[in-house]
């Protein structure tokens, strides 16, 4: 037996939740879909490839006060930023799912960054199995199913006009909705299809490719937009910078990237990865050689949206099967 | 480290500061709550990250040894925002610091071998709790050959303490500047020269080299000419960092984080990164 919601009951759920507490769910806004912080459930998609950026704002925000700094007669206190609103986060595709747990991996290991945690700690996530794959995902080839159940807090997966809830947490549990959930027969549908990448051994091989001159060659068309790390789900990479306005400091946190240049510019000029080059070999290294050296996972989901948004079509598929290609090489 | 919240700093005040080269400052700071002061030790090599509420915060190393007090100190050199409103700053004003961070010299390691300094410009600022330490724990140690260079004798920048260090048994101060003045009577060599005519040995030795990336280059080609071994040579990098815990993956430079796995490291284990800086 499984247990199912259909869609109508569904959207009853959430517009029960949006009462409760913070609701992020797709949404549309400028003819994409978007994560958006629901108001009404009836604005919400459900039929969807994925959303065009992915899910990691939410939880490392684009911009964030980490503390602000509290002068009272002439004392300083530091006032962290604190997460105190719990949070429904609907929607989110296995692939996403597993790019936060990718996050997690740096943010959470002790120290735990408190500020990520909270956020983290607030907020459930509910997951929707994807019916249709997008024409840049590759998840397969990254180790995820389509419906990939780990990493959330709850599964929907889609059958004619109804939902299999599948509970996968504590905290999912408990936010079920007992009421409009009924048992079922119903079987899950097939998974679907997917291009495969050849991932098989990349980890391995990357070490050996360090030097070549493919890196640079690839990088020369690269604009240095960052769109890449920008709508990347697994790009964690941060900045910290103080602001004063008028007399109020804040310490902010923003995201950064490994492209931009002068990522790596030391105070005095000096920049060991002063090339367009050597800051995109260190984007491909970082996700499929580093990453998995100290957290045992590759560091790309294969949501594919780094291939869809690149302007100049540099393409992750497409460089994991010429490093496969110059790997083979140089061991001939 | 505050373990509860890791960016947030403990506040401090700045005790004290001092003009130790017309660019570079010798800043005292005390930590505010004494529980935090009592817990916050260190050893040679590691670093703290500095606040100056409203314009930032950035790495530096620490200068003192924690056994001789409670006092951090921090040698800063004026070259960005965050240095220069530390620069600005009188005593009293209340800073932040972040901390301690990253590895450091394993002088337990080194015990019994003699140690040969090599530091250049405001390179010396990590090696100056080293030459401390060793000069605390003299009998622990064979010689000590310090050779500090600077572009001008104005910058050398750890001056005051030059009596001490030349002074004490079985050490040996060697200065050398880029170009001299009309008092100066020392050398006007570079620091890789100064190594290849001085000929520190090799055997039993360990050398301990910071400073601008070409004094490094040409530096560890002398010490490999005079036969010491990449295990033998030891050096502090110096990398952009922001978060000082290994997450903002600023300072990644292949599989390492600097701020975590060093700034220590041999050249044994800079050898075997892939990327060259």
């Amino acid at each position: 037996m499984t247990q199912i919601i259909s869609r109508k009951d569904l959207l009853s759920w959430l517009e029960r939740l949006i009462g409760e507490r913070i609701v992020i769910a797709p949404a549309r806004s400028n003819g994409m879909v978007l994560f958006q912080r629901a108001s009404r459930a009836e604005d919400i998609v459900l039929d969807f490839d994925n959303t065009a950026l992915s899910p990691k704002e939410s939880f490392l925000p684009l911009s964030e006060a980490l503390f602000t700094v509290d002068k009272e007669n002439g004392n300083i206190k530091l006032m962290p930023t604190t997460v105190d609103e719990e949070t429904v986060f609907f929607g989110i595709r296995p692939c996403d799912a597993r790019g936060m747990a990718l996050i997690d991996a740096p943010l959470l290991a002790a120290p735990a960054d408190a500020l990520y945690q909270q956020h983290r700690a607030r907020t459930t996530l509910i997951g929707l199995a994807c019916s249709q794959a997008g024409p840049e995902c590759f998840c397969t080839s990254m180790g995820i199913a389509p419906d990939d159940p780990s990493n959330v807090d709850i599964m929907l997966t889609k059958v004619d006009d109804s939902y299999i809830v599948q509970a996968i947490t504590e905290k999912g549990k408990a936010l079920l909705p007992s009421d409009l959930i009924a048992e079922s027969e119903v079987m899950p549908p097939p998974a679907p299809s997917l291009q495969a990448v050849l991932t098989e051994g990349i980890v391995e091989v990357m070490p050996g490719v360090f030097e070549a001159p493919y890196w640079s060659r690839l990088a020369d068309r690269c604009l240095h937009c960052n769109i890449c790390a920008y709508v990347c789900p697994t790009c964690y990479c941060f900045d910290i910078r103080d602001y004063i306005d008028e007399g109020s400091i804040e310490r902010v946190r923003s995201w950064e990237s490994c492209q931009s240049p002068g990522f790596t510019r030391l105070a005095g000029g000096y920049d060991p990865r002063s090339t367009k080059g050597a800051r995109l070999r260190q984007r491909f290294y970082h996700k499929l050689s580093y990453f998995p050296e100290h957290f045992g996972l590759i560091g790309c989901v294969g949501c594919g949206r780094c291939v869809r948004y690149c302007p100049v079509n540099i393409d992750i598929r497409e460089v994991i099967s010429d490093i496969q290609k110059l790997g083979a090489q140089s061991e001939c | 480290m505050n373990a509860e919240n890791p960016f947030i700093p403990y506040l401090a005040t700045l005790l004290s500061t001092a003009d130790l080269t017309p660019d570079t400052k010798f800043l005292t700071v005390e930590l505010d709550d004494p529980d935090v002061r009592d817990r916050f030790d260190y050893k040679p090599g590691q670093f703290a990250i500095l606040s100056a509420f409203g314009l930032g915060e950035a790495p530096f190393c620490l200068v003192s040894v924690s056994y001789r007090g409670r006092q951090l100190e921090f040698a800063v050199r004026r070259i960005g925002t965050v240095t220069n409103a530390l620069h600005e700053l009188e005593p009293g004003a209340k800073v932040g610091v972040r901390g301690p961070f990253g590895n450091y010299f394993s002088l337990e390691q080194y015990k019994g071998s003699n140690i040969i300094i090599i530091g250049g410009g405001i390179g010396m600022a990590p090696l100056r709790p080293v030459i401390n330490f060793i000069l605390d724990h003299r009998a622990d140690y064979g010689d000590l050959l310090i050779i500090n260079g600077a572009r001008t004798p104005q910058d050398l920048v750890f001056a005051p303490e030059f009596a001490t260090w030349a002074q004490a048994p079985g050490s040996r101060l060697e200065l050398t500047v880029d170009r001299g003045d009309a008092d100066w009577t020392g050398r006007e060599a570079l620091v890789p020269d100064v190594v290849k005519e001085l000929k520190p040995s090799a055997e039993n030795a360990i050398a301990i080299t910071c400073g601008p990336p070409i004094m490094i280059r040409f530096t560890l080609i002398r010490l490999k000419e005079l036969g010491f071994t990449d295990s033998q040579i030891v050096t502090t990098l110096e990398m952009k960092m922001k978060c000082g815990l290994g997450k903002c993956a600023r300072c990644n430079v292949g599989d390492k984080y600097i701020c975590q796995d060093g700034p220590v490291f041999t050249l044994e284990q800079i050898s075997k990164f892939m990327e060259q800086f």
